[in-house]
């Protein structure tokens, strides 16, 4: 649905990055990997939490 | 033990550090992270109060996003005192932590720009928040310390020349070594050497000394942290509150146990 | 208790002799609306 406030693993917080993440990575043409660097999220646990996220709530919203 | 330690800062920001602590025993290393995990207090929202929530979200579901947002806690809480945070916001709109209206100016987001909910046209959400200071040991949303660690300190030194056919198989180790070999004076005065981050060589000693032998061995007590915290305070203060509470911890017992 | 027609979206009261009905529009899908009481959640 949104994107989780912090990382499951480890507990920072990565849902500030999500917005910059999706902005330049999902609907811009950057590599992910480099944006990621980028934002400063260097662990695999809390880079994972952007990479496998999708937003839900266009999804859904239709069906209230 | 003694009541000096040896502490070198080897990364230094508001909210993450390294640094080199020697003369502390494993288990009082181990102690050390364990307090920053669980024993230092944080501010956090323990109950809300919805108002009007007409989002795609249950109010559970909000309910949680807000407790893992970190709050700047100042260091004049006590347990059972809570702060009250309001937030309305009318969609189209998304709601972030930033929104967030505090009744002390003192307890703020650490973070604005994380999305609590994304509100379509004619969603609103608008609820009360009592935060609460409360331990790491009792909910993951209480935590300051956000992947506290330690390792060993490795001290490398040079052995001889490498033969010309030897094998040249990568020498792997992370963290921050001690490094013996990296200039003649410190080797010939005995001090501890140049400490220097692995992360720099790639991690790999094979890059720093292509053809020398290397030994790496562990420095008995001498640890080095890498400390990050979710923003609720910064790294100096979870570090001395994590020692203060060990040593409160430690007095209590000492009081308990006597006759 | 007050429900909402799904389908002509009018206030629908219900008793107990009435059956799950909308009485404009004969639609037998009703949804239940939030009540407007302050909800408090605790956050665990």
């Amino acid at each position: 649905m949104m994107v989780p406030v912090r990382c499951f693993t480890c507990g920072s917080v990565v849902g500030e990055h999500w917005e910059e993440f999706k902005q330049r990575a999902r609907e811009g043409d950057e590599d992910p990997a480099e944006v990621l660097d980028e934002l400063g999220v260097e662990r695999a646990c809390c880079r994972r939490m952007l990479v496998s996220h999708k937003d839900l709530v266009d999804i859904v919203s239709p069906y209230q | 033990m003694s009541d000096q330690y040896d502490v070198t800062f080897i990364e230094q920001d508001e909210r993450s550090a390294k640094f080199l602590v020697r003369g502390i025993t494993p288990a009082f290393a181990n102690g050390i992270r364990r307090a920053m995990i669980a024993d230092v207090p944080t501010l956090s929202v323990d109950t809300v109060r919805v108002i009007e929530n007409s989002s795609v979200m249950f109010d559970e579901q909000i309910a949680l996003r807000l407790g893992l947002i970190p709050l700047t806690t100042p260091d004049d809480y006590r347990p059972e005192e809570t702060v009250t945070l309001a937030i309305d916001v009318e969609g189209p709109a998304t709601a972030y932590s930033g929104d967030l209206v505090s009744s002390d100016a003192k307890v703020q987001p650490a973070e604005e720009h994380v999305p609590i909910i994304d509100l379509k046209e004619g969603q609103r959400l608008e609820l009360e928040a009592d935060a609460e200071l409360g331990y790491g040991k009792d909910h993951a949303k209480h935590q300051g310390g956000v992947a506290v660690g330690y390792r060993h300190l490795q001290r490398v030194e040079l052995g001889d020349e490498r033969g010309e056919f030897a094998e040249d198989d990568p020498e792997i180790i992370r963290g921050v070594i001690e490094d013996a070999g990296a200039s003649e004076t410190s080797r010939a005065a005995g001090d501890g050497g140049e400490l220097v981050e692995t992360a720099s060589f790639d991690n790999d000693l094979g890059n720093r000394y292509p053809d020398r032998n290397v030994s790496v061995e562990d420095v008995p007590n001498a640890f080095v942290f890498d400390v990050e915290t979710d923003g609720s305070m910064s790294v100096d203060d979870l570090v001395l509150s994590a020692v203060e509470s060990l040593r409160t911890r430690a007095d209590e017992l000492e009081d308990a146990v006597q006759l | 208790m007050s429900y909402k027609c799904s389908r002509c979206k009018r206030d629908v009261e219900l008793d107990e002799y009435g059956g799950v009905r909308c009485p404009y529009c004969g639609h037998r899908v009703l949804l239940k609306e939030r009540s407007r009481d302050i909800k408090e959640v605790n956050v665990n």
